[in-house]
């Protein structure tokens, strides 16, 4: 087991401008922002375990009637705030995981409850609890809506680097490790590295007893 | 059982969704309650929020924007959830105690601006955590109304909430509703604790039943 993570900056190779605001970007095959060579997806003895997202936030003020940035967020004048007002959501296979009250698929975590970088300004008020099981033979993606384009860099619309970045923690469990994640599944045990090892000491204690009985 | 958040503001003016490009916000009158998901300011969803009868519902936390002394009340069918010591209707958690984003600015009673504010450097944390968690039952329809308080929110103030809360749905719901009956708090961990407990009680079942078998069908 392994743990891992997905930084995607929306700055880098071909940067995400207007054009993509208001749409779900994958933040790895979207074509925005740097991205991987295919859809992430787990192999039959694969299991991955999401156990934190993050994205830029954004802060909500007064009127500005300035193009300038508060804590290093650009002003979004027409809108009253600063950021680029950013959702991430998780999607396996077809569903999204984040819902309206009314049932909906909706955008996601807000960057202001799961903001990535965090700082003494912005806090998570968010804790992905329970973490989000990618089962073996799945496919996986993070999407990003943003709103405001106007977080951008004023002259171009289009993100310069660090303006709009999210990130993704999650552990990978293979092999042997994916079995035992499985099986816990079925036990009704979270999914987690301490529970996995306990799994395998008592196995281990199993064994031991066996040949003594 | 999953985590949910639902995020309110009032950039956009009123729209059902958020939209690209959104402009302009929506005003709030000064001590009267906005409905967050169906009150026609900001983005909103398209029916009031409401748990069928396999869902179970658990809000963890609430937060909003502490400027304009802004507050978050929760209600549940017709009652709410934060009352006065006598029992008074009250505006209830204030964004100064449960501020959204955590690190948000102080600026209590009026509106700010950027680039003016003489208080850019104050970063509010949260003074308050919602526990015990607020249960919906199923079949209960609940929402979340905010409440500037010390002046309306004008057309040039951005102001936003936050709604945390994991929904139970399926044998979740089931389980949830037994550990309510049994006096356990309703989170993901006891939902898993019982599971264990019923996976437990039937592999023990099955095995008296097979030791039963091998020893000629019982006495």
């Amino acid at each position: 087991m392994r743990s891992q993570v997905y930084e995607w900056d929306a700055g880098r190779d071909t940067a995400a401008s207007a054009t993509s605001t208001g749409s779900a970007l994958s933040i790895f095959i979207g074509g925005r922002g740097n991205n991987i060579t295919k859809p992430a997806e787990t192999t039959a003895t694969q299991f991955v375990v999401i156990e934190d997202i993050g994205i830029t936030p954004t802060a909500y003020h007064g009127a500005t009637g300035s193009s300038g940035t508060y804590r290093g967020l650009r002003h979004d004048t027409a809108a009253e705030c600063s950021g680029p007002r950013a959702y991430i959501q998780v999607r396996i296979n077809t569903t999204d995981y984040f819902l309206d009250p009314d049932n909906i698929g909706n955008d996601g975590i807000p960057g202001s409850a799961a903001p990535y970088p965090r700082s003494v300004f912005f806090q998570p008020s968010f804790n992905l609890y329970p973490d989000v099981y990618v089962l073996p033979g799945q496919t996986w993606d993070v999407l990003v809506t943003h709103y405001s384009a106007s977080g951008f860099a004023a002259s171009t619309a289009s993100a310069a680097a660090g303006e709009m970045q999210a990130f993704v923690k999650y552990t990978l469990y293979d092999g042997p490790d994916a079995l035992i994640a499985n099986k816990l599944l079925e036990m009704g045990v979270s999914v987690n590295p301490g529970n996995v090892d306990w799994y395998k000491r008592t196995l281990i204690s199993g064994a031991s007893a066996a040949p003594l009985a | 059982m999953r985590s949910q958040v639902y995020e309110w503001s009032n950039v956009g003016g009123n729209s059902t969704r958020r939209t690209a490009g959104d402009a302009g916000v929506g005003t709030v009158a000064s001590g009267v309650d906005l409905d967050i998901f169906i009150g026609g300011q900001g983005n909103n969803i398209t029916k009031p929020a409401e748990t069928t009868a396999t869902q179970f519902v658990v809000i963890e936390d609430v937060s909003c924007s502490p400027q304009l002394a802004g507050a978050l009340q929760i209600r549940i069918n017709t009652t709410d959830y934060f009352q006065n010591p006598d029992v008074t209707d009250q505006a209830g958690i204030p964004g100064l105690a449960s501020p959204y984003p955590r690190g948000a600015q102080n600026a209590s009673t009026t509106s700010f601006t950027p680039d003016t504010s003489t208080d850019d450097n104050t970063a509010l944390l949260a003074s308050f955590n919602l526990y015990p968690d607020v249960y919906v039952l199923p079949g209960q329809t609940w929402t979340v109304l905010y409440r500037p308080i010390s002046a309306a929110v004008a057309a040039t103030d951005g102001v936003a909430a936050f709604v945390k809360y994991t929904l139970y749905d399926g044998p979740d719901a089931l389980i949830a509703n037994k550990l309510l009956e049994m006096g356990v708090t309703v989170n993901p961990n006891n939902v898993d604790w019982y599971k264990r407990t019923l996976i437990e009680q039937q592999s023990a079942a099955a095995m008296a039943a097979t030791a039963a078998a091998a020893n000629g069908g019982g006495q």
